[in-house]
């Protein structure tokens, strides 16, 4: 009976083709492409696809044997019954063979005898009896049990001779509940590996996310750092794995929030110091300006120059001072709401061309905006000195509702001048600092120092809005800057208190 | 009307006192300097001025200081020096009693024009009312005196002038681009804060209870109107 149970290594070997599988399926689709969450969460689910089923071949190999082995005990002790009172009825009446199969239970039987076969069932017959087994009862008259395939499945054979007639007898044991009972253990089996799977899917989801979690933070605060909000940190940590990255990561922050302070502090400084001097000056100045007419022809001159130029240092002085400002994150806006059109007016009336036309055609887009009105004023002020400066002739205002603005949302303020135009592929680079743009020459030197068009976008942007120049469309030669500002939807609460 | 004028200029920068001075000796006015805040308390003291010129950034006593020392003796129009229009520096200047304010640098021309302002006499009221009565407030423009339940309260110049323009129209909403330009003299580009601070002064003294005022009340998204 030892040599029944030798097709249990295939599971074992089925379980060892699995792993090699999934090791090389781990290994081809691994490759940089796949993120550390991805790699986490495949991790778990394979572990837990090959814990479930390790264990679940264990416990099928395990319950399988011992069924077999607990069916086989019972099979071989009924059959040893069955066959020894089958020899007793044998010896009573040889004749009644039929009796004597019939007797004996519902199991599957055969009897040889006298070089005759009987059955008592068509379902078992002697072809059935595998040659092994009828050598080893026939010839060495030894019982022996065995267990063949049949296209039912396995099945059982016990064979016993029955030395005192002479004949053998062959019992046949389907092993239905055997089968049966293997069947629901894996149906179980099956079902237990589905769920530790998708325990594992969702625990490795649940860890990949965790994993990367102070990753994603990292990034976020790396995304704001940028954006300018230089006060972000990592939150500290206890996980000592993490900690590197999040001292690290603060320290390089710290450094650089320190050394970006410092140059915006030495700006602000600077300019500091010089507003100082610059107010005896325009003082001084005025009180000469007071009387010039007792002056000398020469010495009016140099007073002209004088005053201009105090003046243009002036706004050179405001300019660096609110550059310095915007780098330290340190402008406040006085928000409130604006009709358009009235700021607008008001606006060019204080610019250097107050008599600047404004054009609108479209009642749409005499709306409301929210801004701060002296730095808005500020920007069409520099707008429209940029045009006067570089195109001698008259700029004109147009406000009209966005292009492609639907709902309305944005509104246009658009400056245009009659100059030369810009030059393709300046159109970016004339926004920024100290830039002057291919047209420096025509400048003379008398007007602004190049941070006009750098606050202004800087001050828009403040206000959620875009700037950007383009050459005018409309046939005439000429450059045309567009502010886009957000309409103020009305609220009912008025943070002001008027 | 301006001739005459005594400013006191309180400014640690030697050069820019000296600078204002003479700018504003060239309006025909007095100018006496302070380079700090003792100075200037002592100063004003002996030589009480028409305006007193406050640059916040003073070393020892600092110009919110100076500002509420003066203050507590006087009603005297006080214009400060910030640096900056957009700090806390503006409201709490305010708050502290001034009456406006500039950023440096700033042109002395402006200045004058600011101290004109303030000084601006109260616009005589409708003739046959020589007296303004709103409930338990009661206001006498020729005076200058403000009774709330028949006890004199204590008004600044600009609080006087304020609360004056809103009495002219009873019942009527000031705007603050108004108000600012019928008290301050500033046009559409007046900083509305000034307003706003003076307002939250007033009804300090003219309310019997200033977070539910009854008589300078606020008409959301339009403005202020006084009322019985």
């Amino acid at each position: 009976m030892t040599d029944i149970f030798t097709e249990t290594s295939t599971p074992r070997y089925r379980l060892t083709r699995a792993r090699r599988l999934i090791r090389t399926l781990v290994r081809r689709i691994t490759p940089k492409r796949i993120g550390l969450r991805n790699r986490i969460l495949l991790i778990f689910v394979a572990g837990a696809l090959i814990l479930s089923i390790v264990l679940a071949s264990i416990t099928y190999s395990f319950t399988r044997a011992n069924l077999v082995e607990q069916r086989i005990n019972t099979e071989t002790n009924q059959a040893l019954t069955n066959a020894r009172r089958a020899q007793n009825d044998l010896i009573l009446s040889p004749e009644e063979i039929a009796l004597a199969l019939d007797q004996a239970g519902n199991t599957h039987k055969l009897i040889f005898m006298q070089g005759q076969w009987s059955a008592s069932s068509p379902q078992f017959l002697q072809d059935m009896i595998p040659d092994v087994l009828l050598e080893r009862v026939q010839n060495q008259g030894r019982a022996a049990l065995m267990i063949v395939d049949t296209p039912k499945g396995e099945a059982m054979i016990v064979g016993i001779p029955l030395p005192r007639v002479d004949a053998l007898y062959f019992e046949f044991d389907n092993m239905r509940e055997v089968r049966a009972a293997l069947q629901s253990l894996q149906l179980a089996l099956l079902i237990a590996t589905v769920i530790t799977t998708m325990v594992g899917v969702s625990l490795g989801l649940f860890a990949s996310r965790r994993a990367v979690r102070p990753l994603a933070n990292a990034a976020q605060a790396a995304r704001a750092i940028a954006d300018g909000r230089l006060e972000t940190r990592l939150e500290p940590t206890d996980d000592p794995d993490m900690q590197a990255l999040t001292s690290a990561f603060n320290d390089m922050v710290n450094t650089l929030q320190q050394r970006v302070e410092r140059d915006a502090r030495f700006t602000s400084d600077v300019s500091h110091e010089l507003r100082s001097p610059l107010m005896t000056l325009a003082a001084s100045v005025q009180v000469m300006e007071s009387r010039r007419d007792e002056l000398p022809e020469r010495s009016q001159a140099a007073l002209d120059l004088l005053s201009s130029d105090v003046l243009r240092f002036q706004g050179l002085v405001e300019d660096l001072l609110e550059i310095s400002r915007f780098d330290a994150g340190a402008i406040r806006l006085v928000l409130e709401p604006l009709s358009l059109y009235e700021f607008m007016k008001q606006a060019v009336s204080v610019s250097s061309i107050p008599r600047t036309e404004i054009v609108c055609d479209d009642v749409d887009a005499l709306v409301a905006i929210r801004g701060d009105k002296r730095r808005l004023a500020r920007v069409i002020a520099n707008l429209i000195d940029n045009a006067r400066i570089h195109s001698g002739g008259k700029p004109k205002v147009v406000i009209q509702r966005a292009h492609n603005d639907e709902p309305p949302t944005h509104v246009w303020i658009i400056v245009e001048d009659d100059g030369d135009g810009l030059i393709e592929g300046e159109f970016d680079h004339i926004f920024e600092r100290f830039s002057r743009g291919g047209a420096a020459g025509r400048r003379a030197g008398t007007e602004g120092a190049g941070l006009g068009l750098a606050l202004a976008r800087e001050h828009v942007a403040l206000h959620r809005g875009r700037i950007w120049a383009t050459n005018r469309t409309d046939g005439i030669r000429g450059a045309r800057f567009i502010v886009e500002l957000p309409i103020e939807i009305p609220t009912t609460t008025d943070e002001s208190s008027a | 009307m301006t001739v005459g004028i005594r400013v006191l200029a309180v400014e640690d920068d030697e050069r820019i006192r000296a600078s204002v001075k003479l700018a504003l000796e060239d309006e025909g006015w007095m100018v006496d300097e302070a380079a700090s805040g003792e100075e200037a308390i002592t100063l004003f003291g002996t030589h009480p001025a028409d305006v007193v010129l406050i640059d916040i950034m003073l070393p020892g006593i600092d110009g919110f200081e100076l500002c509420r020392t003066i203050r507590k003796s006087s009603n005297v129009p006080i214009v400060m020096v910030t640096a900056r229009a957009d700090t806390h520096d503006v409201v709490a200047g305010l708050e502290a009693g001034a009456d406006d304010y500039l950023t440096k640098p700033f042109a002395p021309k402006e200045l004058a024009a600011r101290i004109r302002a303030l000084l601006r006499r109260v616009r005589p009221s409708q003739p046959g009312h020589p007296k303004l009565i709103f409930g338990n407030l009661e206001i006498i423009p020729d005076e200058g005196k403000v009774l709330l339940d028949n006890h004199e309260v204590e008004l600044t110049k600009t609080e006087f002038r304020l609360l004056c323009e809103l009495a002219n129209d009873p019942g009527g909403v000031f705007s603050r681009e108004l108000l600012l330009d019928k008290v301050w003299g500033y046009g559409y580009f007046g900083d509305g804060r000034l307003v706003d601070v003076h307002i939250r002064r007033l009804r300090m003294k003219v309310e019997v209870d200033p977070a539910n005022p009854a008589h300078v009340v606020t008409v959301r998204g339009l403005g202020y109107r006084l009322q019985s």
